[in-house]
């Protein structure tokens, strides 16, 4: 786990670097016929070390597609994506992922669930199980280790995903719209959860969301993504103060005027030719909040 | 309802039935030659398992039931793993192939396999296990190409290479398809196993009915009926064990679908 005591130096070199990345599909099947569809096009964008990056936008404007590359589930077509300044090639322990839906393994407990990437690395039992407690804990599990995911409520299964995700201690915590799923009150917790566990463990969080009132909740800059082709519009740094956790914050004038601010940015964006029969303003498809 | 009520219905349930086959043919209702009271299968059954009978048929049969079933599983589950996992293109050309090899009851031809395998153990086993191939192989393969693809993805996030997904992720998620196709053979297992030891043995269970049907003796038949019920259940019971840790696991109907099957490969 890194250390509590390092600071984050403004100037050091960032810890990840997201370059010109371009992704197109090839649509054999579509009522248009075969075409590429460009997912995402040009986007860039450096990310510091234990910095927490949200990226927002409407369905469908490449979140997953740009997780998936970062994760190196993916390869871009065009551009790179380095870590310290190394390379994305593949999958790799140094970046954890909790992905859309919590894709937790039925047949696994709790336990073996957040020792799985503990097993591949070849940690030995003892240690796997010191650690799993640890991450249990701190995802406020404890009591659940022999639990099956089938008997766990949506807001404990993510739990598990977190604790799963960081167990093998990646630099990296890639979320893919992680409490998207849960209800509302669960995910204001999970939220808070996330902020202190952050500041526990002091990682490198980049978090998709469609939620604008969740992104700026959580982040230190928000990236606001357009759609067709998905392209970064603009990176809003969020200057509430910390910690953020349990606070009335989302009430604040500040927190109302920067989410507006991103609504704004979302809204405003031209709408593409071919879509230009359908006049739904973008937002709208974001977030019921955003339309506050 | 909790299960207390529930068995406590079903015990209430099964005392009615055996009471009634007790005294319906007692009493006249029913002609007892067609279907005897309890108590005189019972005695047949007694008679069977006092002379020693009834165990050396119930083992023979039990071991061609069982050297069919490993055969067709012990068969069916690469050809699935592999077809499915490896090559789904080859599995989707063989489909239509394999549904006719599936639907093709060896019993048809059961002569001609003797031809080739004589009237011995082999032909018996070769029946027993071509049906039992099918049901694994299907599930193996559905198994297999149904699994979660998050789970995959959650698992490749990892590092996991392929061997690796294939063993810690593709084959437990697997697991419940593939017991649910082992209990479908066993059945099927049970039910050939009695077709082919009627028509052409000289020992088993099967034959022991036939025997009995033979000489009239109507409660030998029920008490042969009721070993071959009582051992295809057990069989069906410990698999459903060996699969519980997987099943209990997922929200399937594989419980439900085997019973359906089930019954429907028996009428
Ligand atoms: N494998 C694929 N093949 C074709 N199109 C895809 C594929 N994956 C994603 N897309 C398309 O790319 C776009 C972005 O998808 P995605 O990254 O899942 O969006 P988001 O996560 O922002 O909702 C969508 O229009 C989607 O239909
Ligand atoms: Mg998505």
């Amino acid at each position: 786990m890194s250390n509590l005591a390092e600071n984050i130096i403004p100037d050091q070199e960032p810890k990840i670097v997201i370059r010109n990345i371009g992704r197109t599909f090839h649509i054999k099947k579509s009522p248009a016929g075969p075409h590429d569809f460009v997912a995402l096009q040009e986007i860039s964008l450096e990310v510091q070390k234990g910095e927490f990056v949200a990226l927002v936008g409407p369905s469908g404007c490449g979140k997953s597609t740009l997780l998936d590359i970062l994760a190196g589930l993916a390869k871009p077509n065009s551009g790179a994506v380095f870590i310290d300044g190394k390379q994305v090639t593949g999958p790799a322990l140094d970046r954890g992922i909790v992905l859309q839906g919590y894709a937790l393994f039925p047949w696994r407990t709790v336990r073996q669930n957040v020792e799985f990437g503990l097993e591949i690395k070849k940690v030995a039992k003892g240690e796997r199980r010191e650690i799993s407690t640890r991450f249990i804990d701190l995802v406020g599990l404890k009591g659940f280790e022999d639990r099956f995911p089938h008997e766990l409520s949506g807001g404990m299964k993510q739990r598990v995903a977190i604790a799963r995700a960081l167990a093998y201690d990646p630099e990296v915590l890639l979320m893919d719209e992680p409490f998207a799923a849960v209800d509302a009150q669960t995910r204001e917790t999970l939220q808070d959860e996330l902020l202190r566990i952050w500041e526990e463990t002091r990682k490198t969080i980049i978090f998709v969301t469609h939620s604008i009132e969740e992104a700026v909740f959580l982040a230190d800059r928000v990236a606001v993504l357009t759609a067709n082709p998905g392209t970064v519009r603009e990176i809003v740094p969020i200057d509430l103060p910390r910690p953020r956790q349990n606070s009335d914050i989302r009430s604040s004038p500040e927190f109302g005027w920067t989410r507006h601010k991103i609504w704004e940015l979302l809204q405003n964006q031209p709408p593409a030719d071919h879509r230009a029969g359908e006049q739904r303003p973008v937002a709208d498809a974001i977030s019921p909040s955003a339309a506050l | 309802m909790n299960t207390k009520d529930i068995i406590i219905r079903r015990i209430i349930l099964l005392a009615i039935v055996l009471l009634a086959w007790e005294t319906l043919p007692r009493l006249g209702v029913i002609n007892p030659l067609f279907i005897p009271p309890l108590s005189g299968v019972i005695t047949a059954l007694r008679e069977l398992a006092g002379n020693g009978e009834m165990a050396t048929h119930a083992a023979i049969s039990l071991q061609r039931a069982a050297l069919g079933f490993a055969a067709g599983a012990v068969l069916g589950l690469p050809l699935g793993l592999v077809l499915g996992g490896w090559f789904p293109r080859l599995q989707t050309a063989l489909e239509p192939l394999m549904e006719l090899f599936a639907q093709a009851n060896p019993l048809i031809l059961f002569h001609v396999i003797i031809l080739f395998l004589g009237i011995g153990e082999a032909a018996k086993t070769f029946i027993i296990g071509w049906l039992c191939l099918w049901p694994v192989t299907f599930a193996t393969i559905t198994g297999v190409r149904t699994a979660d693809p998050t789970l995959l993805k959650a698992a490749r996030s990892l590092g996991l290479g392929r061997a690796g997904l294939f063993v810690r992720v593709t084959l437990p998620a697997a697991a419940p398809s593939i017991v649910t196709g082992l209990r479908l053979a066993a059945g099927y297992a049970f039910i050939m196993l009695i077709a082919a030891e009627m028509m052409g043995a000289s020992s088993g269970l099967g034959w022991l009915v036939i025997q009995a049907q033979e000489s009239y003796h109507i409660t030998r038949i029920f008490a042969g009926a009721f070993v071959i019920t009582l051992l295809a259940i057990t069989a069906d019971w410990l698999l459903k064990l060996l699969g519980g840790r997987f099943l209990s696991r997922v929200e399937s109907g594989a419980d439900d679908y085997v019973r359906m099957q089930g019954s429907a490969g028996k009428i």
